[in-house]
């Protein structure tokens, strides 16, 4: 899951917007993978990062939509009524829902155990109504942990504890294990010197992927390259796992795959640029992902084949911010995060996907350059 | 109408059983709920629909013929669903006369009545104000065409438009005090007793008297006004020895504050006006499907509205019509038979609830084209008091849905609407355009303004707009009754929910003075107003016009012109407000991707 994948999103919005000029014809381009496209989240001045139910008729999804929280809080939206639940306190933070296939729980993270929850409140409150702005930056709070939602007695359960940002969680396809990622290198030792100047100026640096069992024991790490290493999600088949791992700069991020345990990590992208959010369609043949590979602040939908060898296909073509792309269990849609709305902030959008198409144009796609 | 209506689904039907394939490719169509109604609005017997025709009296039996059919009954205390008001059709000039000294004119060529003048006759000494410009002390700017001159009593003389070489900032902020009423409004301020506007031999139309203006104001402004040619104004100015009339225009066209006016010697005038004010009758069609709920919920009605007038043949001046096009019928199958049929089948939809636990109005308001009149007629005198609906929801142009793309105005108007707009799209789907404003160019504002809250669907603009080619068989009936399904979902929730929603009053853009009407330019572009696109996207050029000529076309984003960016469409309108006619400026705009420049001439708008 992405808390971060919002940040970098949405820290663009407002420059993106800027130096925008609607260009009609490609929006038709879109309908080559897009048909009905249709703007799912109204309410509020936010909304993203959705996730398919296993059946596919419910959502979940972060949004700003509340008075007296400027912060994101978890929404359940059943796409047949078109009614929408808060599964989470409402105190706090909260990002990166997610279902547990099989059961009636949705995991999240959130940091209303924070005593200060409040106060950090009322001072975003306070900042924006003396009118001052602030390029939206995700801040990697270090209170940040995972719980687990049940929907039938509505009752929440912390699952990590570790003192660090703990988010980003996606469930294996059989709901026994989370992957998620995690800065808690950062705060179980004394820093060296150059470890403090690394966290004051880039907290996620210290990220890496871990998996957990789906009760928050036998929690282990995956990853130990330097640099931000987040979003894992499982494939359809639960076999590997997803993510982006970022240089140590935090500029250039590619999607790479490995195996639950953390062997056999396989870069799947080289397109020199910020490539994230990678979730792998129902069909296992490719990957959606988000990249600014067309211009530092204008974020596209891409998808790449499985195995990477070729590259990637670009999908949206509209202004503003396109990602998180997220396609349903069936594989027929796909919902994703996107400013097209204009007003500057991102909101989820739907759409029928064309899988035939997809299909096609990955066939068609040259070998990735070596 | 009824008879048409029928003939023309027996039609559809007959041609359905003929072939069964026709069936197949046209399931969609023949099962729309909207096709007859557009249809038959739209048709040559209703002529366009023109407020106060023949064609829109037999749209309005139609609709009351429909209500009936559905089981919608008069409003309470109303005999008829027709509810009559007067409005002005048009205005002519009955004989207007100036005599200077022994001299009097009286062609419409030398001197004419300004449309919103009182009709009466004085007499008085002439004092020339310059560009007679009055800029409110609130905008610090400083500009005063009376603050050295006494004009009570007297009849003032002024140049039409603003400083013709002032530097932009000037002629930004000078246009906007420049509309004719404006201008009456300041000499009648000052105990003027007449104005008269001369269009000056260094601007557009120079010397030409000013055409009557169609204004639907039914109220003068309180002041004898008219228009003068240039050798009228020659003989006026007479008595200036040493300068002529341009020398004077001059000496004002820097924009330079402190040029003055001063008395016109040795001349007194006599001028009386004669505006005719062509009154006439339209009807709005009003019913609605009472509440079958036994308690009555607080604001126990919900309206459904949209207007059913059009431009009949384009005589009013608002017709976009090609030179080849004029006077034809112009049949408003998008604006506003679209609309219409989408209240008919929303109001076929709630007749056949069991329950409706409020009362449902359904309204077709007339005179909509030309200054939303029936809608205010309505909300002025409602046989309904207005804090007794819950919501309004305005359909105006809505059967042309591109790319599932619907626009939503007016959300602005309660709190309430986002979160049931939400609700409302998952099952309907569309790729939503919210707009908070409801100050648009539709029936809406009267509802906002009688604060009721209220929401506008409109689907786009197109190249069709106010043109005789806006007809039935273009219309997207699949999507129409999509909305259809959407508004009666939106409102069928706020019809049944106990709590009301709260009205929230949106600030109005800031557009005051002269507005509009300091437009006197003509570039020929069709601007879409329905995008939040960064510039301005031409939903359409007209055809030889000045945008046209620069090589502009439909989807064309332009983003600047001259010096001034382009954000918005007000933007645009205050950058149109300081080019100069046959003045070439640079145009810069996008297509695609691609940034483009170009060149284009304004010509004057008459």
């Amino acid at each position: 899951m992405a808390g971060m994948r919002t940040a970098v999103a949405l820290a663009v919005l407002a420059c993106t917007l800027a130096i925008g000029v609607a260009a009609q014809d490609t929006v038709n381009q879109e309908r080559t993978y897009l048909t009905r496209v249709r703007r799912l989240t109204v309410d509020g001045r936010r909304a993203g990062e959705g996730y398919w139910s296993p059946d596919g008729k419910r959502l979940v999804f972060q949004s700003e939509r509340e008075q007296g929280n400027p912060f994101y809080q978890m929404y359940v939206m059943d796409l047949a009524t078109g009614d929408t639940t808060r599964i989470s306190p409402g105190m706090g933070k909260t990002t990166c829902g997610f279902f547990r296939p099989g059961t009636d729980e949705i995991e999240f993270a959130s940091t209303h155990h924070d005593p200060k929850s409040k106060q950090y409140q009322d001072e975003e409150l306070a900042f924006r109504a003396s009118g001052k702005e602030r390029r939206y930056a995700w801040d990697y709070d270090p209170e940040m942990d995972i719980y687990a939602y049940k929907e039938g007695t509505k009752a929440l359960t912390r699952l990590t504890t570790a003192r660090g940002y703990d988010a980003e969680a996606g469930y294996s396809p059989d709901g026994r294990l989370i992957a998620f990622s995690s800065t808690r290198l950062a705060y179980d030792h004394t820093l060296s010197a150059a470890e403090e100047k690394q966290l004051a100026t880039d907290p996620s640096w210290f990220a890496e992927i871990y998996v957990m069992n789906a009760d928050g024991s036998g929690q282990r790490r995956l990853t130990e390259t330097a640099g931000y290493d987040g979003g894992p999600f499982f494939t359809p088949d639960g076999k590997k796992i997803l993510w982006r791992r970022f240089d140590e700069q935090g500029l250039i991020a590619d999607v790479w795959m490995m195996n639950p345990d953390g062997t056999g990590k396989t870069q799947i992208t080289d397109f020199k640029a910020m490539s994230w959010a990678p979730y792998m369609h129902a069909s296992g043949e490719y990957i959606l992902f988000a990249s600014n590979k067309l211009g530092f602040e204008n974020f596209e939908v891409f998808m790449v084949d499985a195995a990477g060898t070729k590259e990637p296909v670009r999908v949206t073509f509209s202004d503003g911010f396109d990602g998180l792309p997220v396609p349903s269990p069936d594989g027929k849609q796909i919902a994703f995060t996107s400013s097209r709305s204009g007003g500057g902030a991102g909101q989820i959008f739907l759409a029928q996907w064309n899988h035939e198409a997809a299909l096609a144009a990955i066939k068609a796609a040259p070998l990735r350059k070596k | 109408m009824t008879r048409l209506v029928r003939s023309t689904a027996l039609a559809a039907a007959t041609l359905a059983l003929a072939s069964p394939a026709v069936v197949a490719a046209q399931g969609a169509a023949t099962a729309s709920k909207t096709r007859a109604d557009v249809t038959t609005l739209a048709s040559d017997r209703l002529g366009g629909r023109q407020a106060g025709s023949d064609g829109a009296k037999l749209a309005a039996d139609y609709l009351a013929a429909e209500l009936k059919k559905m089981g919608a009954q008069p409003l309470p205390g109303q005999k008829d669903y027709r509810l009559p008001f007067s409005f002005t059709a048009g205005v002519k000039d009955g004989g207007t006369r100036l005599t200077v000294g022994t001299t009097s004119f009286a062609r419409t060529t030398e001197v004419q009545s300004l449309s919103f003048a009182d009709n009466a006759e004085v007499s008085g000494a002439v004092v020339f104000a310059g560009y007679g410009l009055v800029v409110p002390e609130s905008q610090n700017f400083g500009y005063d065409s009376y603050a050295t001159l006494d004009v009570k009593d007297k009849v003032v003389v002024v140049f039409r438009y603003f400083p013709e070489d002032a530097d932009q900032k000037t002629r930004q902020i000078l246009s906007r005090y420049a509309d004719l009423r404006y201008k009456a409004m300041q000499a009648r301020q000052r105990g003027a007793k007449a104005l008269l506007v001369v269009t000056g031999p260094r601007s557009p139309n120079a010397g030409e008297t000013i055409p009557m203006s169609f204004d639907t104001a039914l109220a003068g402004s309180g002041i004898v006004a008219a228009s003068v040619s240039g050798d009228v104004a020659k003989t006026l100015f007479a008595g200036v020895k040493d300068k002529s009339l341009e020398d004077i225009q001059k000496s004002f066209d820097s924009g330079n504050p402190h040029a003055a006016g001063f008395a016109l010697p040795d001349v007194t005038v006599t001028v009386k006006t004669a505006v005719v004010r062509e009154k006439q009758e339209g009807f709005n069609v009003v019913g609605y499907l009472p509440a079958t709920a036994r308690i009555a919920l607080p604001k126990p009605w919900v309206a459904l509205g949209a207007h059913y007038d059009h431009l009949g043949r384009g005589s009013h001046g608002n017709s976009l019509a090609t030179k080849d096009d004029a006077g034809k019928i112009h049949y408003g199958a998008d604006d506003n038979a679209s609309g219409t049929a989408a209240v008919l089948a929303a109001g076929r939809e709630f007749a056949a609830k069991a329950m409706r636990a409020r009362h449902v109005l359904l309204g077709f308001w007339s005179a909509e084209e030309i200054g939303l009149i029936g809608s205010n007629a309505f909300v002025t005198t409602p046989p309904v008091p207005a804090d007794q609906f819950a919501a309004y929801f305005n359909f105006d142009m809505v059967g042309r849905m591109q790319d599932n793309k619907l626009t939503v105005q007016a959300v602005g108007s309660s709190p309430g609407w986002r979160p049931l707009i939400e609700r409302a799209n998952v099952a309907a789907g569309f790729e939503l355009v919210l707009q908070d404003d409801p100050y648009q160019p539709t029936d809406v504002a009267s509802f906002n303004s009688a604060s009721i809250p209220s929401l506008a669907f409109f689907t786009g603009t197109h190249v069709d707009y106010h043109k005789p080619s806006d007809t039935a068989d273009k219309i997207n009936y699949e999507d129409l009754d999509r909305v259809v399904s959407f508004a009666v979902a939106l409102a069928s929730r706020v019809g049944e929910q106990p709590d009301t929603l709260a009205f929230a009053k949106v600030d109005q853009t800031q557009q005051s003075g002269g507005g509009r009407a300091g437009v006197r330019l003509f570039t020929g572009t069709n601007p879409d107003s329905a995008t939040d696109v960064k510039g301005l996207l031409l939903g359409g050029v007209i055809g030889g016009g000045p945008a046209e000529q620069a090589g502009l076309q439909k989807g064309d984003v332009i983003v600047q012109i001259g010096e001034q960016t382009i954000a918005n469409i007000y933007d645009y309108t205050y950058a149109l407000e300081v080019l100069k006619v046959g003045q070439p400026v640079k145009l810069v705009y996008m297509r695609g991707a691609e940034r483009r420049e170009t060149t284009m001439t304004p010509s004057a708008r008459k």
